[in-house]
């Protein structure tokens, strides 16, 4: 969740960006007052003012991201406490049982499996490529500008109009019908601006020392990008790449009219299959179950499993960033 | 004007204190000898050693500056030129120097007045010293147009030089007792040659400086195969 | 040997080279010299086609190697680069292994033969002073070397295609004095085989190693002259003024 927060400032920073001019103004005004009133100690006032605003500002930085240190803890610990209960090995082998309101989640697992390898086998092959042409092909045009904003574009639907996509091109259109790979599909468009920015991000940050010096060695362009650019960008590669997958398997509404079954009790048998799946199961347990109230701590453990999925996903990221990281130097 | 530049300028300053000593005491030289007068000859031979002691110090100032500022081109060629003018301007307050030896020694005072006239030793003088005097201004202005001139004053020198060969030894036939003495003239005769051909040494140092161009032994263009 | 004739060259609308015409003969080093941003570095980089990386650049005039114009249709600049070799001002090794980074080049031109390629990399590590250092650790990552070594190793790796002519970057300008001075070494002995253009901030390099010497200054070549020459009596009073640090 933090790290999320750190890639994608979006909204957050002009709102940040105003609070902070507001905050140093105020600084300043209160500044102006006290050289005022002591101008006898210019010099030393300066000095210790500097100081002061120094510690009044950094404190205040530091209370922020505290602060949403404690929101995350909050969180986790409003859900832990809650779900716990009701974790256990049957919880997460067994299929749902009367109306939902006992049984397990073990078929929304595996759908949420399914549909993460779905849409990973679609994204990261097509957002890998487009961000290799894009970071070291396409030069730096106005076709390139135009794909850029539309990647950006693209980033920024909101995900229940990818599902209303989804459900009209490769539901009824293509005639997937309620399926893995109708849903699969519908999430993998909207990980893919993610992974092309991820790809394309780190691609930039490889030095253009390594590009200039293959070149000059008589490698063509395609030899340099695939033996020298992208085993060294492939560790952050596979982290934005991870990330994409924390990203779907937390989504509900593109998953909504594409795959997600209400209540499924069994496992899926192809790609044509409909599947459970975590998120969609919460809403549907949270919101017009059977029993709303009987099925709550099933919901609280549901939510549970979900969480620690995706933040065994970011941990898995961190993990093999250091691996990677140390193998491509020696290699 | 860049520090580097100062620090040439001031080994440039060092040069000119030294030549004007020298100068002077080449000019007390004449005066001692032609007025065979001791005491000019004694402070001659005294200052020499102020001499050497510059000769010294551009010495050690010069590696210096070569050690640290590693000058090339015209700065090079300067301070080569420096280092090389240094020396030779010691060797002439050396013969100033023996010169003024010879005037205390006052142990040839027998030969004739008119003789000496003839040998035009007083001219001899006045040739060395204004050689001396016009290339310190080429160095001065770094114009070498006049370092031709220079350089035609040491023929006139060695003109001098061979007659008063054939006059002395004229007068020696027929003054046979005298031929220490005369010998003793001669080397002065002789010495204040040297000190043409050093001056013009000089002068070739300059233009090597100034043009980089090499007048010694047929002379060449620096850089030029 | 290589030939410029009237070389022009622009970034956008800037004219960074103007008009350059030269020769620089086989089996000799020279070095290029000038104020930053003279063109010094776009020049030498014409030799192998890198501006070609630029956009927005022109080239008019004619670059010769050997006879022919590197910049015909004709020619494949992979090829070009080949057989014009290069190292840049920082070393810049592939995060692989020593052997790796000497390899490379044979590899991405299509060598397959393992024995080929070692003794290549044993002879080019020799041949750029590295391999009695380096021969215990060839599988070692390239960046456990120091950057001395590192620019070494850029220079093996450059000589591994067998290349005719080697530029060279202000190869030591990020270097200490002791690494300065072994770079300078290998430039003087790898003249026996190799033509090398060297771009240099660093005049005394310059006088040090080189057979002839060019002074850019502004996107001109105000002087090329036989180094000796340069150093004791340029021509010109701009170069005079530039090598005694008396510019501007």
């Amino acid at each position: 969740m933090v790290l999320r927060l750190n890639r994608n400032p979006g909204i957050l920073s002009p709102i940040l960006n105003n609070f902070v001019t507001l905050f140093f103004l105020f600084c300043n005004i209160k500044g102006l007052i006290l050289q005022r009133k002591k101008l006898r100690n210019f010099r030393e006032q300066e000095f210790m003012d500097k100081k002061i605003k120094q510690k009044i500002a950094f404190g205040f930085f530091r209370a922020l991201s505290l602060l949403v240190v404690g929101i995350l803890f909050w969180i986790l610990g409003f859900i832990i406490y809650n779900g716990i209960g009701v974790i256990s090995w049957e919880f997460l082998t067994t299929a749902p049982t009367d109306g939902m309101t006992a049984g397990g989640i073990f078929p929304a697992i595996v759908g949420t499996f399914c549909l993460i390898a779905g849409s990973i086998v679609f994204a990261f092959p097509v957002g890998l490529m487009s961000g290799i042409y894009i970071s070291e092909y396409a030069g730096n045009g106005w076709i390139i500008k135009f794909i850029r904003i539309m990647t950006n574009n693209l980033g920024s639907i909101p995900s229940i109009v990818f599902g209303l996509f989804g459900m009209a091109l490769f539901v009824n259109t293509f005639g997937f019908g309620d399926s893995i790979i109708a849903g699969s599909l519908t999430l993998g468009l909207l990980i893919l601006p993610l992974i092309i920015r991820t790809t394309e991000e780190a691609l930039k940050a490889i030095p253009g020392s390594y590009r200039t010096g293959s070149l000059a060695l008589g490698a063509s362009r395609l030899q340099t990008v695939t033996r020298v650019v992208l085993p060294v960008a492939f560790p952050n590669i596979m982290t934005g790449l991870i990330l994409a997958v924390g990203r779907v398997s937390g989504e509900t509404a593109p998953i909504l009219f594409t795959v997600a079954a209400y209540f499924l009790p069994k496992l899926p048998s192809g790609i044509f299959d409909q599947v459970m799946a975590l998120p969609y199961h919460l809403y549907v347990i949270a919101t017009s179950g059977t029993d709303i109230e009987a099925s709550r701590p099933i919901a609280y453990g549901t939510a549970l499993v979900l969480i620690i999925i995706v933040l065994l996903m970011n941990l898995l990221a961190t993990v093999l960033r250091r691996y990677f990281g140390k193998r491509v130097k020696i290699n | 004007m860049k520090y580097t530049e100062k620090e040439l300028q001031a080994l440039k300053e060092e040069v000119n204190e030294m030549w004007k000593l020298v100068l002077s005491q080449l000019e007390k030289a004449k005066q001692s000898f032609l007025n065979k007068d001791v005491e000019l000859a004694r402070e001659i031979a005294s200052r020499e050693k102020r001499v050497d002691a510059f000769e010294l110090k551009i010495d050690s100032d010069c590696e210096n500056y070569i050690a640290l500022f590693s000058p090339v081109a015209v700065d090079l060629r300067l301070v080569l030129s420096l280092i090389k003018i240094s020396i030779t301007l010691e060797r002439i307050g050396d013969f100033a120097e023996s010169i003024a030896r010879h005037v205390i020694d006052n142990d040839c005072c027998e030969i004739d007045r008119p003789i000496i006239d003839e040998l035009q030793i007083e001219k001899m003088f006045d040739t060395v010293i204004s050689m001396l005097t016009d290339s310190f201004v080429v160095l001065e202005s770094e114009n070498t147009r006049i370092s031709g001139k220079i350089m035609s004053k040491d023929n006139e020198m060695d003109t001098l030089y061979h007659r008063s060969l054939d006059i002395l030894s004229a007068y020696l036939q027929q003054n046979p007792a005298l031929i220490r003495c005369g010998l003793k003239t001669f080397m002065i005769i002789r010495k204040l040659e040297r000190i043409g051909d050093h001056c013009s040494n000089i002068v070739e140092e300059i233009v090597f400086y100034v043009d980089a161009k090499v007048l010694k032994h047929g002379g060449r263009v620096l850089g030029d195969k | 040997m290589i030939e410029t004739k009237n070389i022009n060259f622009y970034y956008g609308n800037f004219h960074a080279l103007k008009n350059i015409s030269m020769q620089m003969e086989t089996h000799t080093v020279t070095a290029f010299i000038g104020p930053s941003g003279c063109g010094k570095s776009t020049f030498l980089r014409l030799f192998n086609r890198m501006n070609d990386l630029i956009a927005n650049t022109r080239l008019t005039g004619e670059c010769l190697i050997d006879g022919k114009n590197i910049y015909e249709k004709s020619i494949q600049v992979d090829e070009l680069r080949k057989k014009v070799g290069m190292v840049f001002q920082k070393p810049n090794p592939f995060p692989k292994s020593i052997f790796e980074n000497v390899a490379y080049g044979l590899r991405v031109n299509g060598v397959s033969k393992q024995s080929f390629i070692a003794r290549r990399v044993e002879e080019s590590l020799r041949a750029a002073a590295l391999w009695e250092e380096v021969k215990d650790k060839l599988k070692k990552s390239a960046f456990e070397l120091s950057g001395g070594q590192q620019q070494r190793l850029c220079i093996a790796r450059a000589l591994a295609i067998s290349p005719s002519i080697l530029l060279m970057d202000e190869p030591a300008s990020a270097l200490d004095p002791i690494s300065t001075s072994k770079i300078e070494e290998l430039i003087y002995l790898l003249k026996k085989e190799y033509t090398i253009v060297i771009v240099t901030h660093n005049m005394q390099q310059a006088a040090r190693i080189s057979d002839k010497t060019g002074f850019f200054m502004l996107g001109e070549l105000v002087e090329f002259n036989d180094t000796k020459k340069m150093f004791l009596n340029p021509e010109k009073e701009q170069t005079q003024n530039y090598i005694t640090g008396r510019f501007g």
